[in-house]
Parts: C-alpha cells; structure tokens; sequence
C-alpha cells in the first residue's frame, strides 16, 4: 500500500471536529475553499476507515475505498441535496464503493486470506488474550454475506438508527431490521461455535 | 443458526431494558455487544493527505465555481443546437413547431440548449449538472410572466450531460421531460436527468 500516511495527530483532529457545522464547511467549498474539505476529511474519515475496513476485511483496500470515496465526494459536493446529513451521504459513496471492490474479487464475501487465524476451539471466551478476541469477531463478521455485515456494522460498531442507515443503504428499515436480526443471529452462533 | 429470542433483538435494538432478560439471554446481549466493542477500533491510518493531494492535482470542481470563469469556458467550447419541449402542451406544440423550422435568418439560435420546467409557485428554479460541475448559481430559470413555467438557455458543448432542477434552493428534482435518465451513483435509486447535445455537425 503506497499512499498510507500517519494518523491524524490527536490535537489536529479534535481541532477539526470542534470547528464549523457542516452545511457551512459544505459552503465554503462549493464557495471555492478547496482546502476547507480537509476539515470534512478529517471529520469523517476516522469512521468511513473503520466501516471500510470492516467490509473489506483489509485496511489497505479500505483505504483505497475510502480515498476513491472522499475523492468522489469533493468532485460531487454540489449533489449533495442536503448538506445536514452529510454523514450519511459520505457513507452511502464509501458503502457503494465497497460494494465495487467485493464485486471484483466476484464473490460478497470476504477472503479467508483476509481474515485472522481462528482461535483454538479448546479455549473459552475469557482464555482468549484481546487480540485473539478480536481476530475471532472479525472472522465471524468476514463470514456473513455483504449485506448482512453492512447492516450490523452500521449499526452496532457505527451505533447508527434505522432511519440513518436507511439513507446510507437504499434500504427499507424493515429490510434492515431483519438483515441486523440475521447478522446476529449467524455472529451468535458463529462465537458459540468456536468458543464454548 | 437457529432465530434469537425476540425478547434479545428488541433488547439489542433498543426496545427493551437487558436488564428485563433472563439470565441465558443477557449472557448472549453482552457477548454480542462485547464482539461489536471489540470491532469499534479505529484504524490508525489516514487517507487525508492522499485525498486532498488527489484534489490540489486537480481542483476543477473548486474552479467551476466562479460563474464568470464557467460562462467563459462554455463560450470557448464548441457550438451546439438542442431545443426541449415544454412542460405545457401549448409550449410543447410551439418548440416542436420551431424545431421543425429550418436553421436560418430570425430562426433558432444554434448552439442554443433550451430547459424548460412546469413549476406553479416556485420562488426560484435552477439547473445544475455536469456541464456545470453541479455548482448551485450557475444557470438559473425565469419565470417574468409568472406562469409557473421557468425557462433557460445555455451554450452546451456536444456529448452527453446529467442535470437535475433545484427548485427554491433545496428540492432537487429530476426533469419530468427528459425521457432518459440514469443512476446518480449514491445508491437510493435515484436518477438524474439525461441530456444528448449532438454535434452541430450532425443536426438535421
């Protein structure tokens, strides 16, 4: 991965966080402040890499997807038909370009290779050191179909409503709530299985 | 897999106090709210840098959004001649009525697109798309008989071109006459407005 850079510095960020609204950063972009998107960037991009990640299985390809996506955005800002959900809509690009680059590896599935080793099924859940548990949630996640990880991810890792993943998705909230009931219900057994 | 008790969804969605569960079903809310917690991380990487180099490369979204700068390009671009009907039948009749008039001296203007939109009660009515990088004050429509029906023109380079209205500043709205439309890209199934200019070349 060529064009990883550092993590913002935490002083830099919280300065950015704490700053303008977003339909005024939204403004002074459209108004011709290019540089003004930084402080969308790094508003957002904390979150965008952490779903990102957790649909592709691979931080450098969800780097990659979250760059094309912020690039995307910028190009597309004045699309943006209501600036107050900016959130959202920086989501839906980011979930629609994830959604290309699991289409090209021609499966909805994350790769085995991608995901971490399995812990060994002897243990139980308080055996495993943090990373193990870790490495054991996120093969489970790599596991469910694309939407399924989609819609529990939104939900339980980025703590959104219905409502808001709705407008990150396309889908209808009954849609969801029963792609989040399946996820937990596969994420459930999936953690049963391995740790008894 | 076997379903999750409901109780245990409701009380994962919100609904439902987990204190009020039994105690197997507790045991399954916090281990499920534990691996969500274990997942919430953030990656310690930043795209920052990359994207607003990516930008800085080629800022010209930020550049179209001078209108004098945008109306200087469209004039150096080449000339073109569309003609759209109107919303209302009479105006439909009448541009198809200029259509079929040969090109010529008093006739239409070549290089001249036309949009047209039936819009009773708006306070402003606008056309952004990707002849304009989608910049808001670009290319607005007027209404000076206060008819409801707003119109436009613009000098379009040939080629395909999305466009949608902005009626009143905020309700983007595709239009009703375009007759092709496709997919905006940011999922919802929503779709923008299509326009073909052809070359003035290939006019009739």
């Amino acid at each position: 991965m060529e064009h990883r850079d550092e993590a913002p510095r935490e002083g830099v960020t919280e300065m950015v966080n704490n700053g303008a609204p977003d339909v005024e950063v939204v403004a002074r972009v459209l108004g011709g402040d290019g540089e003004a998107f930084g402080i969308l960037i790094r508003r957002y991009e904390p979150g965008l890499l952490r779903f990102a990640t957790r649909m592709l299985g691979n931080p450098d390809a969800a780097a990659d997807a979250v760059a094309e996506s912020l690039v995307r955005a910028y190009r597309h800002l004045a699309q943006c038909r209501d600036p107050e959900r900016l959130r959202s809509w920086l989501y839906r690009i980011t979930g629609n370009r994830c959604r290309s680059h699991l289409a090209r590896r021609h499966t909805n599935d994350i790769s085995l290779s991608d995901a971490p080793p399995l812990a060994d099924g002897s243990d139980t859940w308080g055996d495993l050191e943090r990373s193990e548990q870790v490495a054991l949630v996120e093969r489970a996640l790599a596991a469910l179909p694309a939407e399924k990880r989609e819609a529990f991810v939104l939900k339980h890792v980025e703590g959104m409503s219905y409502e808001e993943m709705a407008a990150v998705t396309g889908a209808r909230i009954p849609t969801l709530k029963m792609r989040v009931h399946r996820a937990r219900e596969a994420l459930l057994a999936a953690l049963e299985e391995v740790v008894r | 897999m076997s379903p999750i008790d409901p109780r245990l969804q409701e009380a994962l969605d919100g609904e439902r106090d987990p204190g009020e569960l039994p105690t197997d079903l507790r045991e399954a809310h916090a281990r499920l709210i534990a691996a969500a917690q274990l997942v919430s991380g953030t990656p310690q990487l930043s795209v920052a840098a990359r994207v607003m180099a990516e930008i800085r490369q080629n800022p010209a979204r930020v550049e179209a959004g001078s209108p004098l700068l945008r109306s200087i390009r469209w004039l150096g671009r080449p000339v073109t001649v569309r003609l759209r009907p109107a919303w209302t039948l009479a105006l439909a009749a009448g541009l198809a009525a200029i259509l079929l008039l040969p090109f010529g001296p008093g006739g239409p203007v070549p290089g001249v697109t036309k949009f047209v939109g039936h819009f009773p009660g708006a306070r402003s009515v606008e056309v952004v798309g990707s002849f304009n990088d989608w910049s808001r004050g670009a290319l607005a429509l007027n209404d000076d008989d206060h008819d409801g029906i707003w119109h436009a023109d613009a000098v379009l380079p040939a080629g395909q071109h999305e466009y949608m209205f902005v009626v009143d500043g905020e309700r983007w709205v595709p239009d009703p006459l375009a007759g092709r439309y496709v997919d905006d890209g940011f999922g919802e199934g929503q779709q923008n407005s299509l326009l073909i200019v052809r070359p003035a070349a290939a006019q009739p």
